[in-house]
């Protein structure tokens, strides 16, 4: 009885050993994660005020005129609004495309979000939170364009990007000053610049990568960065000039 | 004829405010007859009504002339007149349907002043002038009317070049100011050659300089695209109405010497 308590345990614990090897190593594989800023040198350039006379409903919207939102230069010194993501480094790896949805909306006038990423084959939700009329027109290159009219509040429609491409316009071809841009990717590694200029591409397997920047004024930027395993952290700067 | 050029006009801005597509579906609008005129609607569905309306007007003038002409080729072109207004109708719905196809975008165009010009030829032929059949001598008949129809034939490629410039956005910009050198030359070798002839001077040399006159206009306002990049919708626009203007006196032009002009025989070889 003695011998068969100390066999189990034994076993017990070699197994839970062999486990912990397993899942713990596991776990950490896929867990690098490449961050950073996105610097702003010299001025930001004095937005442009839109004029939204063409729409009462939008200038109801905006009393107070609305600024061009093109470059958005943060107060700490960081530029707003871009595009990182992993240009190169994954071949040979597939991602399922989410089944959740991008929910881009029509609000104020003003497309938001203005600059998204969106895997090949995920559902792009395109609401109408405006009391008036808008057209959705994606100027996709590599998917089959499409122009909707989109009359009603509250009015949904569903799209997908059939190819990878960076990066989609889509404006809207009633109010002239209403613009955005999607990049349409086979993977999931991408972020967006915030308010304080930060980014984050993470769960990134161990490689090495081509991570490209880019901005529809200022254009586009590659870093080489070289990630390993065991929650490996990569900071990195891009520096954009006004 | 003036809904016809309102009608150009307003085409021309559908296309520098780059509203082509501002009305998704086609031939309603949004699935109404009158949508929300905000944005770029104002233009493309102003475009289609004016659009709808000289359609009817063609209609009409096609039933007049085959009830009421004699000459059975003038039938004919009215139903030709009528033939190319539904042929431009569905030109625009492909336009928006296929979301602004180069090509068909092109032809559209083109078809446009063709269509312009061909109304302008109506006029001419059923005008009192025609069918006076007042012959006017002079010793350069055949040369005069080899350049008229030579110089319609390179504006009307002109058209067709500034049509590829300006939905190519800049494409074959070379050809287009290589024929407005050449249109030019020949409208100077006309007026020359018109004022060297007493018996129709007055007959031909004041709508010559008047086609000079659109000539350089147009030549400035095609300046005025690059120069004036802030009043660029109006500025190109006027070029693209300008230019169906050329085309259509040209035509008339062209029509008239061919209809007026006989070649003189000196009386020393007689």
């Amino acid at each position: 009885m003695k011998n068969k308590r100390l066999f189990l345990s034994q076993n017990l614990g070699l197994l839970l050993w062999v486990l912990t090897f397993v899942f713990g190593f596991t776990g950490v594989s896929d867990a690098a994660t490449i961050a950073g800023k996105i610097l702003f040198e010299g001025a930001a350039p004095a937005p442009e005020t839109i004029k939204m006379g063409a729409d009462p409903k939008c200038q109801l919207a905006h009393p107070n005129g609305l600024a061009s939102d093109d470059v958005v230069v943060n107060s700490n010194g960081t530029l707003k609004n871009v595009f990182i993501y992993v240009k190169d480094g994954l071949a040979g790896k597939t991602f399922d495309a989410p089944k959740e949805a991008v929910v881009f909306d029509q609000k104020g006038c003003q497309y938001s979000p203005k600059i998204f990423g969106i895997q090949v084959g995920q559902p792009l939700e395109i609401l109408n939170s405006d009391d008036t009329l808008h057209n959705v027109h994606s100027l996709s290159a590599n998917s089959q364009q499409f122009n909707l009219g989109m009359p009603i509040k509250g009015m949904k429609l569903k799209k997908t990007f059939t190819k990878p491409e960076v990066m989609v316009k889509i404006k809207c071809e009633v109010h002239p000053w209403m613009h955005a841009y999607a990049g349409v990717l086979d993977h999931p590694f991408y972020s967006v610049s915030a308010d304080d200029g930060t980014f984050a591409l993470k769960n990134l397997p161990p490689g090495n990568y081509v991570i490209e920047a880019w901005h529809e004024k200022y254009g586009a930027q590659t870093q080489n960065v070289i990630v390993g395993s065991d929650a490996d952290t990569k900071d990195i700067q891009f520096q954009y000039k006004g | 004829m003036v809904s016809t050029f309102l009608l150009i006009v307003a085409g021309g801005l559908v296309t520098s405010t780059g509203s082509g597509l501002s009305v998704p579906d086609w031939p309603l609008s949004y699935g109404q007859m009158f949508p929300p005129m905000i944005g770029g609607i104002r233009f493309e569905h102003t475009h289609r009504l004016i659009a709808g309306f000289v359609g009817c007007l063609t209609l009409i003038l096609a039933i007049s002339l085959y009830l009421e002409e004699k000459r059975i080729w003038v039938k004919w072109l009215g139903l030709t007149a009528l033939l190319a207004v539904v042929a431009q109708a569905v030109l625009g719905g492909l336009t928006v349907i296929y979301l602004l196809p180069t090509t068909i975008s092109i032809l559209h165009a083109c078809l446009a002043q063709t269509f312009f010009s061909l109304l302008a030829a109506l006029c001419l032929f059923t005008s009192q002038e025609w069918k006076n059949d007042a012959v006017y001598p002079c010793q350069n008949a055949s040369s005069i009317q080899r350049l008229f129809v030579t110089t319609t034939i390179f504006i009307y490629l002109q058209l067709i070049a500034g049509a590829i410039v300006r939905h190519t956005k800049g494409g074959g910009l070379y050809y287009h100011l290589t024929l407005a050198a050449l249109i030019a030359m020949h409208l100077i070798f006309i007026l020359v050659k018109i004022a060297k002839e007493n018996k129709i001077r007055d007959k031909f040399l004041t709508p010559v300089i008047f086609l000079l006159s659109l000539l350089i206009l147009q030549i400035l306002l095609g300046a005025g695209v690059f120069v004036l990049p802030l009043s660029r919708i109006l500025v190109t626009t006027a070029h693209q109405v300008n230019g169906a203007l050329i085309l259509a006196s040209a035509v008339v032009l062209s029509l008239r010497s061919f209809r007026s002009l006989r070649t003189e025989i000196p009386r020393a070889s007689l």
